[in-house]
């Protein structure tokens, strides 16, 4: 078999092959390793800062400096009464909640973002109807995050709330009006 | 309160069609997970999707059919290497999951690393530079086809997938891949097409493939870190 004009000789090719793989290693060694693995074997994790990728990867555990606080709430609706009961939270606060009715409301979970107020901001994540829900949230952006309840009965429905969670506030709006209440902290 | 009723019909699409921002973790990932595991019985519009943008974000696919491309001119020739490749992947996608073949996604991603690497050398005329033989392009195509299909199978394997539907799921994403693959492809065949018309084709196809086999050993050093030491910490 005689080689084309244009193969490269065996001693050129390994040269080539030689060279792209000692690249590719060096990438690994000097980029992939720190940033993805967390393996600083030359140090230029450091010197780049590319072992801060690394540690930007999420851990399941995430320390807080500040205990978390705690809330419980009761209402009455009286036939076709609303109300709408929020928590503000930080981006990335979590908040586990359980709430039950004593007969069926229309609910929506739905958040409103600090810095971009207006109707067109407004997110929401449940519109259902429905006795009681349970669950963890969290916070996508900072703001006020809770609940729009809405009893469509002729009968009283009373409700109740407890939350625990990262939270620094919560405000009810009823009857046209917003009340403000500062949380109770776990620890003191 | 009306703006944020209006959203709620949106809410599922937009979680389906949401493009993975970080496109160098080629897994099925955030909200596309999330849904893969949720869903119970068949979804077939959902899986033909993921499929399909499984195989168009995968950039160790893309770079092995850029290099089986790379010399190939007629479209003829192409249907033929990529029926065979299309064919291996098919088979040990449906028999990796359906059988649930126990597979190492970081050693099989480290052989499909591999394969680019081996189509760059072929490409670099590299086998006959040392006075052997190619091994026969078509088997090796169709050989890479069975690695990169349990590449797929992995990434669904991942998964908790309901048995509710999961032959039609199945097929789907299949069906899926091979559509990503024919818009990648055609793609990638046009490009190439131009470039080959140029002057200084064969210089820069030197280069390209140099480019291509470093491209694939990065993908294979990459991938043995991750099979040796585990996922980042």
């Amino acid at each position: 078999m005689t080689p084309h004009d244009d193969t490269p000789s065996p001693r050129s090719l390994a040269l080539t092959t030689g060279i792209t793989a000692l690249m590719a290693g060096g990438i690994l060694l000097v980029a992939v390793l720190p940033a993805e693995f967390g393996l600083d074997p030359l140090g230029t994790g450091r010197a780049l800062g590319l072992l801060a990728l690394g540690d930007a990867s999420e851990s399941p555990l995430e320390n807080r400096d500040q205990p978390h606080a705690r809330d419980r709430a009761e209402f009455v609706l009286e036939g076709f009464q609303s109300l709408e009961y929020k928590y503000h939270m930080n981006a990335g606060d979590t908040l586990v909640y359980s709430w039950a009715a004593t007969g069926d409301l229309v609910f929506d979970m739905h958040a409103d973002p600090d810095d971009l107020p207006g109707e067109e901001n407004v997110r929401s994540f449940e519109q259902a109807t429905g006795a009681r829900r349970s669950g963890v949230y969290h916070a996508p952006f900072t703001g006020i995050h809770g609940w729009f309840w809405e009893n469509r009965s002729f009968e009283v429905v009373t409700l109740r709330l407890e939350a625990s969670g990262f939270f620094d506030g919560t405000v009810l709006f009823r009857d046209g009006g917003s009340f403000d209440r500062a949380p109770e902290p776990v620890l003191e | 309160m009306s703006a944020a009723l209006c959203r709620r019909n949106g809410f599922w699409l937009a979680s389906l069609l949401l493009v993975s921002t970080s496109a160098w973790s080629h897994t099925i990932a955030g909200s596309n997970a999330v849904f893969v595991q949720s869903i119970d019985g068949p979804a077939v519009a959902a899986f033909l999707y993921l499929g399909a943008k499984h195989m168009v974000t995968g950039y160790d696919h893309l770079l092995f059919l850029c290099g089986v491309l790379f010399y190939l001119a007629r479209p003829l020739q192409v249907l033929h290497y990529v029926s065979l490749f299309a064919l291996g992947h098919s088979l040990t996608l449906l028999t990796g999951v359906l059988l649930d073949l126990p597979v190492n996604p970081a050693l099989i991603d480290a052989i499909i690393g591999f394969s680019v690497i081996y189509k760059a050398f072929e490409n670099l005329d590299g086998f006959r530079s040392l006075g052997l033989r190619s091994p026969a392009p078509h088997t090796a195509v169709f050989v890479f086809g069975l690695i990169h299909g349990l590449g797929l199978a992995s990434r669904l394997q991942a998964f908790d997938m309901s048995a509710n539907g999961l032959l039609a799921n199945l097929l789907a994403f299949n069906v899926g891949v091979e559509i990503g693959q024919l818009l990648a492809l055609t793609f990638i065949f046009l490009l190439l097409s131009r470039w080959r018309r140029r002057a200084g084709f064969q210089r820069e196809a030197r280069a390209a493939n140099t480019v291509l086999l470093g491209a694939g050993f990065l993908l294979m050093f990459w991938q043995l870190s991750l099979w040796l030491l585990g996922s980042a910490p």
